[in-house]
């Protein structure tokens, strides 16, 4: 599965991406919002894991860019500190699929983007 | 003729002086800038290289038993580890990475944290004379869990520096949980409500408590002690300690009264309201308040008569307290309002309809 991961703190982001390439997907990685809009155009990926609070543009405005875009094979996971419950609210009104809370295990991510994976191949199928 | 004259007369060199003045110190400043904006950027670019060497590491290190090694390594520069600096930097990423991570992951970054020695730079801050370095470094040995320097932190429970003496009791909480609590035996100086509150947060285990220890703090000469134990108690729902509680009503110090009244909303047997009342008259304004809304909680109509009494009060707000509380305790609810003989004088008058209002709403 092709995944973008759009997280600014560079140790998460290395974290993440290491989790999933184990798992065999193909991992892009950004450290901003803009970056990761941008992104979204080139690579087209299947799901999308990014954190709310980026330089530049923010894990709202990254959904609200996919939803623009109009594909609706693209799956969002956000990642959200604690107490941020609003925010996350506001993502799932705009169209995010699943969220974590910070502090997290890379493996329950890991668990959580397997669902989509599979999800993605029935689609496929 | 003559202000030319008087023009021509004047003396050029000091306005050159001058000229010349302000244009070295525009030399100087953009000099200054120029040099700043380099060693800036110098800096940037060291951070931004360091940066990566260290994720690198981290994000290699948090799945090391995965990739089936059976002892950690970790490939980092041994001339980057001699600078003080970038060893500093490496531990404020591992905290960093441990606030974001649970699972496995975070005791491998302890790991990696005891087998650069860090915990040894740790342990030198707390014996820094500055009071902020010292606190930075038990917070440093608390976040990453060492134990093993209790010793060292149990002693700054005590410092005569307010914040350092809070970064080593959150410590010991956060290291023992209930047990870590055992400063309280030994503590000189107040606890700040605000530091009460942040222990309470430190408290993982919900289930052990020693009623005991307890019922000593509960006695202590230092009335945050005091205050500190009822909020314990308050926690752990100990049961164990109400007769000390209810001893605290008699305190002179109001924030042990109002602890008290919190913990006896939370643990009241039968006769707790008639207890509580018996302190009423011994009580300032506050703790009365107070009285009245834990009687709304924990009451019943015996209180019925003594509530009847307080709402003849000289203050206007504890005759609103009292009836509120009376609209839950009564009988006959908040209709007794129209059968009170007052009823229709003020300020009763406007005290009925003002529940009245609230209750609607």
């Amino acid at each position: 599965m092709k995944i973008l991961v759009a997280e600014d703190e560079m140790i998460m982001q290395k974290t993440i991406e290491l989790r999933l390439k184990k798992d065999g997907h193909e991992v892009t990685t950004c450290s901003d919002g803009r970056e990761a809009i941008q992104k979204i155009e080139e690579i087209n990926p299947d799901l999308i894991i990014t954190d709310i609070m980026m330089p530049f543009a923010s894990g709202l405005e990254i959904i609200e860019a996919v939803k623009r875009k109009g594909d609706k094979n693209i799956r969002i996971i956000v990642l959200s500190a604690m107490g941020q419950e609003n925010v996350v609210l506001e993502a799932f009104q705009l169209g995010a699929d699943d969220y974590i809370t910070k502090p997290f295990s890379p493996n329950e991510l890991s668990m959580r983007v397997k669902r989509y994976s599979v999800d993605t191949k029935e689609v496929t199928i | 003729m003559k202000s030319t004259n008087t023009f021509l007369q004047i003396n050029p060199y000091p306005l050159i002086g001058l000229l010349y003045f302000f244009l070295g110190l525009m030399i100087i400043v953009f000099l200054f800038i120029m040099f700043f904006s380099f060693y800036k950027r110098k800096l940037e670019k060291r951070k931004k290289f360091w940066e990566e060497a260290i994720s690198s590491v981290i994000s290699q290190v948090i799945f090391y038993e995965e990739d089936g090694q059976s002892q950690m390594e970790t490939k980092v520069d041994e001339k980057l580890l001699q600078n003080s600096n970038f060893r500093q930097y490496f531990i404020d990423e591992i905290i960093h990475a441990k606030k974001n991570l649970f699972g496995a992951p975070v005791s491998n970054l302890k790991k990696l944290y005891n087998l650069l020695k860090f915990d040894k730079d740790s342990l030198q801050k707390i014996h820094s004379t500055k009071w902020y370095i010292k606190a930075k470094g038990i917070q440093e040995l608390s976040i990453m869990e060492q134990v093993q320097f209790v010793k060292e932190i149990f002693r700054l429970t005590n410092d005569s520096d307010e914040l350092v003496r809070n970064e080593a009791q959150c410590a010991l909480v956060n290291f023992y949980g209930f047990k870590g609590f055992r400063f309280l035996n030994v503590i000189v100086h107040p606890i700040s409500q605000w530091q009460q509150i942040q222990l309470l947060n430190y408290l993982h285990d919900a289930k052990t408590t020693d009623p005991e220890q307890l019922k000593k703090w509960l006695a202590s000469k230092n009335e945050s002690v005091v205050t500190l134990a009822l909020r314990l108690a308050g926690f752990y729902n100990s049961f164990e300690v109400y007769n000390e509680v209810i001893q605290c009503l008699q305190h002179p110090d109001q924030q042990v009264k109002l602890n008290a009244l919190m913990y006896l909303k939370k643990i009241s047997p039968d006769d707790t309201a008639e207890k509580i009342i018996n302190c009423y008259n011994f009580s300032d304004r506050t703790v009365k308040l107070a009285i009245l809304s834990v009687l709304e909680e924990i009451g019943n109509e015996k209180q019925v008569s003594f509530l009847l009494k307080q709402l003849h009060d000289n203050d206007d707000t504890i005759k609103l307290a009292s009836a509120k509380t009376l609209s839950c305790l009564h009988p006959m609810g908040k209709a007794f309002f129209q059968t009170h003989l007052f009823a229709d004088q003020n300020p009763w008058k406007a005290i009925f309809s003002q529940i009245e209002n609230e209750r609607a709403a």
